[in-house]
């Protein structure tokens, strides 16, 4: 019964299945191709002072630990600490700590901010869309 | 095979692709993880008229079952991720079958043309979302197509070598297309 079935493959049938499954990955490929490249996810945070741009740094790109300070006009001191991609307040010498207690950011659109130092983290992504793609049948 | 039967045949076999493909709505599928993917019984009817019909009528046998389908039970968009897919599928189908029938059976006829059902639904999904990333998800549809398209294969060649008159029809067309 099970050998009639075999029968009537043809050798054509294997070779069209077989290259069936491997087209559907095709997307996949091209997709991950343009993702390495320069479209797509990198992410830049962008750090202003009163609202003048003063430091850009790539996300994307980033590996290890990395602290420095910010200075703003009043002599107010946030320390940033960027660390695999994600960066955060780490310390802050204004009175109400909010900027250090938002924690990691990563994603685009997501900012701290500091309104008594007047300081502002702020992910932006390359491809100037968000993430949050919401598709419903 | 005169104008009436050649008539009858076709409303025939639309009516049991209509039928099938609302039986087969109406299966809660099981594939939970996988939205949208569906066995595709109505491939069977389409692998049959594909080669037991000329060209011409074959596609009468699959609009009328488009648009009954839809009417029937469908909404605007699952008539246009059908139709589309519908399309797509009858000229795979086609293509394949002309490789000729020594080189390549039923069962890559019914695969190549449910994969492109797939291609073709994720298609009119990338034009409403606006965004070509829908087509990441062809692997997960394909996988389940080409298995249900094996199946629909295998019973399309088991209905054409069992039933008496499809398999008189296709010695009939087959002639026809040596001439």
């Amino acid at each position: 019964m099970m050998r009639s079935y075999f029968k009537m493959i043809k050798p054509l049938d294997i070779i069209i299945v077989i290259s069936l499954i491997i087209l559907s990955f095709i997307p996949f490929f091209i997709f991950s191709v343009i993702h390495a490249g320069t479209v797509g996810k990198a992410y830049t945070a962008v750090i202003s002072v009163n609202g003048e741009e003063i430091k850009q740094i790539d996300l994307t790109g980033h590996r290890g630990r990395e602290i420095f300070d910010v200075h703003s006009d009043a002599g107010h001191v946030n320390t940033i600490e960027v660390y695999e991609g994600k960066i955060r307040i780490r310390e802050a010498d204004c009175r109400d700590q909010v900027c250090v207690l938002t924690g990691y950011i990563s994603k685009p659109g997501e900012t701290i901010v500091c309104l008594p130092n007047q300081v502002l983290i702020e992910i932006t992504s390359d491809s100037g869309q968000d993430e949050d793609i919401i598709i419903s049948s | 095979m005169t104008k009436n039967q050649r008539m009858a045949y076709i409303a025939l076999l639309s009516a049991q692709a209509v039928i099938i493909s609302l039986v087969e709505r109406a299966i809660p599928f099981p594939f939970m993880f996988a939205p949208g993917a569906k066995l595709g019984l109505a491939n069977i009817i389409t692998c049959m008229a594909l080669y037991t019909l000329p060209v011409k009528d074959t596609i009468k046998v699959i609009f009328i079952r488009l648009l009954l389908s839809g009417l029937l039970g469908g909404t605007i968009s699952s008539f246009m991720y059908s139709s589309s897919g519908a399309v797509l599928s009858f000229a795979g189908m086609w293509a394949v079958k002309k490789l000729g029938s020594n080189r390549v059976s039923l069962i890559g006829v019914s695969t190549a043309g449910a994969f492109l059902h797939n291609v073709g639904q994720l298609l009119v999904a990338c034009w409403i979302a606006q965004t070509w990333s829908v087509l990441l998800y062809l692997p997960v549809l394909s996988v389940i197509g080409i298995l249900a398209g094996i199946a629909t294969g295998i019973l399309a060649n088991f209905l054409l070598t069992h039933v008496e008159k499809l398999e008189y029809y296709m010695f009939l067309q087959n002639t026809a297309e040596k001439k």
